[in-house]
């Protein structure tokens, strides 16, 4: 290998830098993209290809506890799709299982085999972090974090009880350095602990959750406040109340108000879209939920898309799952975590003949589709709740591809499409600009990663070359050529090479008065030592905190 | 580490002794000796030992250094038609994940402790789930502990004053007070003396009276024996419980216990949580039992007995290493760490050891290494699946993970030699 590369004559989708398919060379040297090269630098031919950043999943679930406790119990499903080693010829490459839930090893390479070069676990316990780690460290090629579960803490919800935001700051500080975390992730806030007493639904973002002054809206206020006050590169990823309940997109939009004029993540928003319920029947909530959206610029999203098919249920919303199980009889497997947070997993099948698996893989569809803004409406399945991730070039093709697209709609279940927008008819096709921004570009501003996601100079050299192909899921699964970190990981549409990963994580200052009162919340309730709780700092440097906030 | 007179201290060190993995016992070390183990039980002081454990290297009959003996492993298991790794245990995950690479490498079989202990509840997982807890929630939120079949303080000395019935809790603040503690006694297996209730039940029966909790919990009535009496008591005493516990000793002994007690306690675990909540969790062995099956769950999907001879790992429960070695599937075993319960003769076949007083085994080649947690660093699993940190107190024999790469890169090398 050569640390020089000259990628020549592809089209490139770089829309960070106001890119659009111009004809251009792509430069990297060191690892990096460089603005020029000598002439006699290594070239690359990609005339007819098209060139993009390398892609960067914002909401996976690919390596938490929670994750290998689904790989444990999915035997019947990975016995039958084994995953030989490739052939490498820079590392010793391993074997493994896929299904919807791959082993670690398999994981990096079919991201990589699919031209993603980041991945973000979504949802990880802190007392699981260094499993995390664990998992992280043996997932190849993929640069990866994670995001720290908090919000059903009760150490948290105390805070918020007594009004002590600072010290609530404090803690997500501390919290985050010593799991090497990337981000704050809530999960049905208040809802997990309440699942723990026995209480079942939270109603509203204004349900007392059994102490005085802790409400979901309060729990959400102060971590949004915490992670702005923090300067995260990430804000706080919200996962809302009511996940997969019919009505619920009136939860999703009263979060959303509450945390009005303030800089937050909503993720797999497609889960939390559903109106009707209340003796109803389930109906979309796309609508009314992409509106707000695409009103406030301070509000991103994931959107969670349900692919028909097989997929794995895992969440830290353990109530839901108990739901799913009971209404399928399916495997249930629930975990209490240690005051801190659930797990729960059900292996699932969106089927198209079932009507609400339908308007559900409807619902994700109409919320990309009457999305205005590309920048703010980002590509997960949530997988793999919603599908797994190799399914994203089907994913993908469905966006761009609208004959495709109605032709599969014919197919679904229509019981619950009455009103859909996407059952009345969307023109929309999705442009590899825009595709670029909702798998590349978008994640990476929205994350602050400001050197992933674009191929301006000083950018990490992670780069996917596709070869055009009428067929959009074809060229989007098998890409001729994946750079990351300036190492030729994909050469002619196979894997060659897997560089060594970065862990993605920040280390904010705080006060260290809180860890006084950590001490004393560990002597009393915890069977961790507090010294023993902090994760082997990552050998990575630390993600800098936003400027000037 | 604290400087005392004559010494040092190292504290927060996390015990193996157990799958209770108490982390917060405090090593006293005197000349690079194990002087004392504070807040020990008389198992986990047993397990530190003082520290001192061989450190040799042999191949073939001599003794070697750690480099030859390492080149006479790698030629062995590198020649043998089919292999067998088996995860001992007081190994760290690190040396747990350079193991499974090796089988891959290898296209071994590889298999652990679990598949002779265990087996029964991972198989039940896969079939109908789990309903568990940390230890951490039991400590803070159970009011109702059964203990079925199974005192802790004798293989788990600990248990009782750490997690429950004893500490105070967040939920139950009271501690001891706070909580109601029932005893099923199967068999001889006894519970708590000190138990609030106390049901007793044939071992024969066990199944029995577990399905007759279920068919009371669903709201069919039992017949009108003591047992169907004390039975439907429970019930009660369950569905009036704000968080039940119920613990039961996954490894009792040399045998497993009853097969199908692992599902059957799920299920009924699964059914009370239409009404309450509940767990069911089981008590695990020492020396991260739990971190093996981690491990090869995160690199072949599956937590015991993989077989990679076809290049891929596929999951094969009923040829365990027992069986493999039995029938002569095998022809070269290469057991990691201590091997404790090995289901096999080491001598039955051409043989490898890498770990704690491997070199007192008989084998063709071995290498000691230390004990994770005494002299080597790393992570490992408690019986709940929750990742801890190891502590090395004292220095020690060559790093098991260190050994088991170095390991697994001259196979890589013979084997890139001949592709």
């Amino acid at each position: 290998m050569t640390d020089r590369l000259r990628i020549t004559g592809g089209a490139v989708y770089d829309p960070a830098n106001g890119v659009d398919g111009d004809v251009r060379d792509v430069c990297v040297e060191n690892g990096r993209i460089v603005a020029s090269l000598p002439d006699d630098a290594p070239r690359l031919d990609a005339h007819g290809m098209v060139v993009m950043p390398g892609g960067i999943d914002i909401h996976a679930h690919i390596a938490a506890s929670s994750v290998n406790q689904a790989r444990r119990i999915l035997s019947d499903e990975r016995t039958a799709d084994p995953a030989s080693p490739p052939a490498l010829f820079d590392t010793v490459a391993r074997s493994g299982t896929g299904g919807t839930v791959p082993t670690t090893f398999t994981t990096g390479y079919r991201y990589a085999g699919l031209g993603y070069t980041t991945v973000f676990d979504a949802a990880v316990a802190p007392v699981g972090a260094r499993d995390t780690h664990a998992q992280l460290d043996d997932t190849p090629i993929v640069d990866s974090g994670f995001f720290v579960l908090m919000g059903n803490d009760p150490y948290l919800l105390q805070q918020v009880a007594a009004g002590e935001r600072d010290r609530a700051r404090d803690y997500a500080a501390w919290l985050l350095g010593a799991t090497g975390a990337y981000a704050i992730k809530l999960v049905n806030p208040g809802g997990i602990e309440l699942w723990k007493r026995n209480v079942r639904a939270v109603k509203s973002i204004d349900d007392a959750l059994g102490i005085p002054g802790v409400t979901p809206r309060a729990i959400m206020e102060t971590l949004a406040d915490a992670a702005n006050a923090l300067a995260l590169p990430h804000p706080v990823h919200i996962h809302c109340n009511n996940l997969g309940l019919p009505g619920n997109v009136a939860t999703t939009l009263d979060s959303m108000r509450a945390l009005s004029g303030r800089r937050v993540h909503f993720t797999h928003v497609q889960f939390h879209a559903y109106a009707g319920g209340d003796g109803n029947p389930w109906a979309s909530g796309a609508k009314e939920l992409i509106a707000y959206i695409n009103a406030h610029p301070e509000v991103t999203a994931d959107v969670g898309q349900v692919m028909l098919g097989h997929a794995t249920t895992v969440t830290a919303d353990g109530a839901v799952e108990y739901l799913l199980h009971a209404s399928t009889g399916r495997r249930w497997v629930n975990v209490d975590v240690e005051l801190e947070t659930g797990c729960g997993i059900v292996p699932y099948e969106y089927r198209d003949a079932a009507a609400v698996a339908s308007l559900q893989w409807v619902v994700g569809l109409e919320l990309f589709l009457l999305s205005e803004d590309p920048w703010r409406v980002l590509l997960s399945t949530d997988h793999p709740n919603g599908g797994a991730f190799t399914s994203y070039p089907e994913l993908i093709r469905l966006l761009m591809d609208r004959a495709y697209r109605d032709e599969r709609l014919e197919a679904v279940n229509h019981k619950l499409l009455a009103g859909s927008a996407l059952a009345d008819g969307l023109s929309r096709e999705y442009t590899l600009r825009e595709i670029a921004i909702i798998t590349r570009a978008g994640p990476a501003r929205q994350l602050g990663l400001t050197s992933k996601g674009h191929l301006g100079p000083g950018a990490d050299a992670d780069i996917t070359i596709y070869a055009r192909d009428p067929d959009i899921a074809r060229m989007f699964a098998t890409p001729r050529y994946v750079i990351k970190g300036g190492v030729l990981v994909v050469e002619e549409g196979q894997l060659r090479r897997a560089p060594p990963t970065h862990r993605l994580h920040v280390q904010p200052p705080y006060d260290e008065a809180v860890m006084r009162d950590l001490s004393v919340w560990f002597d009393r309730y915890a069977t961790i030592a507090l010294a023993n709780y902090p994760v082997a700092p990552p050998r990575d440097a630390p993600v800098p905190l936003r400027a000037g906030a | 580490m604290s400087q005392m007179p004559g010494g040092d201290l190292v504290e927060h060190v996390t015990c193996l002794g157990c799958g209770c993995s108490c982390d917060d016992i405090a090593v006293a070390v005197r000349g690079g000796r194990i002087a004392e183990a504070r807040g020990a039980c008389a198992l986990g002081s047993s397990w530190f030992g003082d520290g001192r454990v061989p450190a040799i290297a042999r191949a073939h009959g001599s003794i070697v250094t750690v480099d030859a003996a390492l080149d006479a492993a790698a030629t062995l298991l590198d020649q043998a038609r089919r292999a067998l790794v088996f995860l001992g245990i007081d190994i760290s995950c690190e040396t747990q994940r350079a193991a499974v690479e090796v089988a891959d490498t290898l296209h071994a079989v590889v298999d652990g402790v679990s598949s002779s202990t265990v087996a029964a509840g991972i198989l039940a997982a896969q079939r109908r789930g789990r309903v568990s807890a940390t230890l951490g929630e039991i400590r803070n939120r159970a009011d109702c502990i059964v203990f079925w079949g199974t005192d802790p303080a004798a293989r788990y000395p600990r248990y009782a004053s750490r997690y429950a019935p004893e500490p105070a809790g967040l939920f139950v603040p009271d501690g001891r007070r706070s909580r109601r503690l029932v005893s099923v006694d199967v068999g001889d297996a006894r519970g708590p003396a000190e138990a609030d209730t106390r049901i007793r039940i044939h071992a024969d029966q066990e199944l029995d009276a577990i399905a007759a909790l279920r068919a009371v919990l669903a709201g069919r009535p039992l017949g009108g024996t003591e047992l169907d009496g004390a039975l439907a008591d429970l019930a009660r005493t369950l569905t009036a419980a704000r968080y039940v516990a119920i613990v039961y000793d996954a490894e009792p002994g040399a045998l497993p216990p009853e097969p199908a007690r692992a599902e059957s306690l799920t299920a009924l675990g699964q059914q009370l949580n239409a009404v309450t909540r509940a767990c069911v969790t089981p008590l695990r062995g020492g020396g991260n039992r739990v971190g093996a099956e981690s491990v090869l769950a995160w690199q072949t999907g599956y937590p015991m007995t993989v077989d990679f001879s076809r290049g891929h790992p596929r999951f094969r429960p009923d040829d365990g290493a027992g069986a493999l070695v039995a029938s002569g599937a095998v022809d070269a075993v290469l057991v990691v760490g201590r091997a404790l319960g090995t289901p096999f003769a080491i001598d039955a076949v051409r043989s490898v050891a890498i770990g704690p007083s491997a070199s007192e085994l008989p084998c063709d080649a071995a290498i000691d290494t230390g004990v994770a947690g005494i002299h080597e660093s790393g992570t490992a699993f408690r019986m709940d699946d929750i990742p801890l940190p190891l502590r090395a107190p004292v220095p020690g024999p060559p790093v098991a993970a260190d050994v088991m790469r170095a390991l697994a890169q001259r196979i890589h090398t013979r084997r890139s030699r001949r592709s």
